[in-house]
């Protein structure tokens, strides 16, 4: 590698960059978990959606 | 132009009157409004470009006017200057809404705006300037790649500092897809436009086509499929099918994702690993679609009637269609035999057009079909006027995919036999370049019905200091 040759310096930046967001991704994941995302409350998120509403909507409990 | 009265006046609630006052949207308005004017002027320009492929000499020699300036001048208006700013404008609408919060702050979000409207009027001069370079999807100058990064700092800063003060411990899958938006364009757009530049010969080339199918897949899709997951419950007033199953999207689009771009350069030069991990995580891409689009198929069942009168729902579910057949194409592209054939070809801009118009550009225009009568606390200047534009849009879209789809497995299957010579490929393609024009003119009148309804229905709004009491929308 002669000098002034920024190939692989901008590869290497480029997969650190890759590599932060996989471990921010696996991390998160993973929290999706514990703040019960999956769990059987999970779907109760969806009605967020109309939060501020007091309309009532197709096919609500 | 005769008004109806719109499918989105509902009753307004005393929890919707109560905090009509909350939200402000003066950020949205400014994101939306420029977002539209640029959807018209670059179409102009795209149409200028669709003829000059059926006669070439149109314009003759004036260099501002030359393809190779209009081409990325098209490209980077209608990718930064429409879609990404009407998408921007959407997301500082709803996600202080799913977040039960005012926007953090207001002031940074109409900054934010100016920067972004200083940053696409300067790429339209430098471009036409033949500032140029020479990178794919990154062709405006260093300093506007910078000014792009501070804008993306203000937006990200904002949007992130309102959920940060959430309402509401858990978040609506739409505020995940917004916040992946966020951090995953700033990696891309960092390594397409800075890493990229250090970098030569096939690992530039590796590098560009990461940041280019990136730019769909990391920052169109998951911005759009926010819009989608937001304005298709909003718009039918439907819940969604499963929150689980939007969860199993987003994160499989967050791990496959980021790994397809060197299908573009299947057969060239680059490593056969590299080659096969893009196949193999090209084709993994099912999953995430598949998810997502059976989610909201499921969403709508006993519910699709709503699509006769209902424009929103119209362009979301169609961009719905367009997104599983765009998803559907790209895996199969991706397969070396399919992309012996169809790579380089007009095969790709046909994909490239039913992805960013026909899915992500008709969520936009259905987020903003929506959102426009209640931030302006009006109805839609015209119902009437929105379906028509809805019809031009899938006429003239349809056309062109198919067109150019079909072109370029004609033009592959040209190119693979070496008794032809190449200038004779070039010609046997004018007939779908006609088309393709054609195609064109009715996208351009689409586009021009639904900025007159924009813009007529904001005009009308300042020239009538009181708005009819039944055209105030429910939700806010």
């Amino acid at each position: 590698m002669y000098s002034g040759d920024y190939v692989y310096p901008s590869i290497y930046f480029a997969y650190f960059l890759f590599l932060i967001f996989l471990v921010g991704a696996i991390y998160f994941f993973l929290k999706s978990y514990r703040d019960g995302y999956w769990g059987e409350e999970g779907e109760s998120i969806k009605y967020q959606v109309w939060a501020d509403e007091e309309k009532p909507r197709q096919g609500d409990k | 132009m005769s008004t109806q009265s719109s499918v989105a006046e509902i009753p307004v609630s005393q929890a919707a009157k109560a905090s009509e006052g909350i939200h402000t949207d003066t950020t949205a308005k400014y994101f939306l409004i420029s977002a539209v004017a640029y959807f018209f002027i670059v179409g102009i320009i795209a149409l200028i470009i669709a003829a000059k492929f059926v006669w070439p000499q149109m314009l003759g020699t004036v260099s501002y006017l030359t393809y190779g300036r209009l081409r990325p001048l098209h490209v980077n208006g209608m990718l930064f200057g429409w879609l990404l700013a009407c998408d921007m404008g959407l997301i500082y609408y709803f996600v202080p809404r799913l977040c039960g919060v005012k926007l953090w702050s207001e002031k940074l979000g109409v900054a934010t705006a100016m920067l972004w409207n200083f940053i696409i009027l300067s790429a339209v001069v430098t471009l036409l300037l033949g500032l140029n370079q020479g990178l794919e999807y990154a062709e405006l100058v260093v300093p506007l790649d910078v000014l792009v990064v501070v804008a993306w700092v203000m937006f990200g800063a904002n949007i992130f500092m309102t959920i940060a003060t959430r309402k509401y411990q858990q978040m609506y899958v739409s505020l995940w897809y917004v916040m992946g938006t966020i951090l995953w364009t700033a990696f891309v757009y960092l390594t397409g436009n800075f890493a990229v530049l250090m970098a030569t010969g096939v690992n530039q080339a590796n590098l560009n086509w990461m940041y280019v199918h990136n730019a769909v897949g990391l920052i169109f899709t998951p911005a759009g499929l926010a819009i989608a997951y937001y304005f298709i419950p909003k718009s039918s007033n439907t819940p969604l099918y499963s929150h689980k199953l939007s969860m199993v999207g987003f994160w499989s689009l967050a791990f496959v994702y980021v790994w397809t771009g060197a299908h573009h350069m299947l057969h060239g030069p680059i490593s056969q690993w590299l080659q096969t991990i893009a196949i193999v995580f090209s084709v993994m891409l099912l999953v995430p679609v598949w998810a997502v689009v059976y989610n909201f198929f499921a969403t709508m069942k006993g519910q699709w009637h709503q699509l006769k009168d209902n424009v929103p729902l119209k362009f979301l579910m169609s961009g719905v269609v367009f997104y599983l057949l765009t998803c559907f194409q790209g895996p199969m592209h991706s397969l070396r035999a399919v992309n012996a054939i169809v790579s380089k070809t007009d095969w790709i801009p046909g994909h490239a057009h039913m992805a960013v118009l026909g899915a992500f550009s008709f969520f936009a225009i259905a987020g903003s079909l929506y959102i426009l009568p209640r931030m302006f606390k009006t109805a839609l200047y015209s119902d009437t006027l929105a379906n028509w534009s809805f019809w031009f849009f899938m006429i003239g879209g349809l056309g062109f995919f198919v067109t150019l789809w079909l072109g370029g497995f004609w033009q592959g299957w040209q190119w693979n036999n070496p008794a032809i010579p190449f200038i004779d490929t070039v010609v046997a393609l004018q007939p779908v370049w006609l088309v393709r024009f054609f195609s064109g003119i009715f996208m351009f009148i689409g586009i021009a019905l639904y900025a007159y309804n924009v813009m007529a229905t904001v005009l009308r709004v300042q020239s009538t200091p009181e708005a009819p009491p039944k055209a105030v929308a429910a939700t806010v």
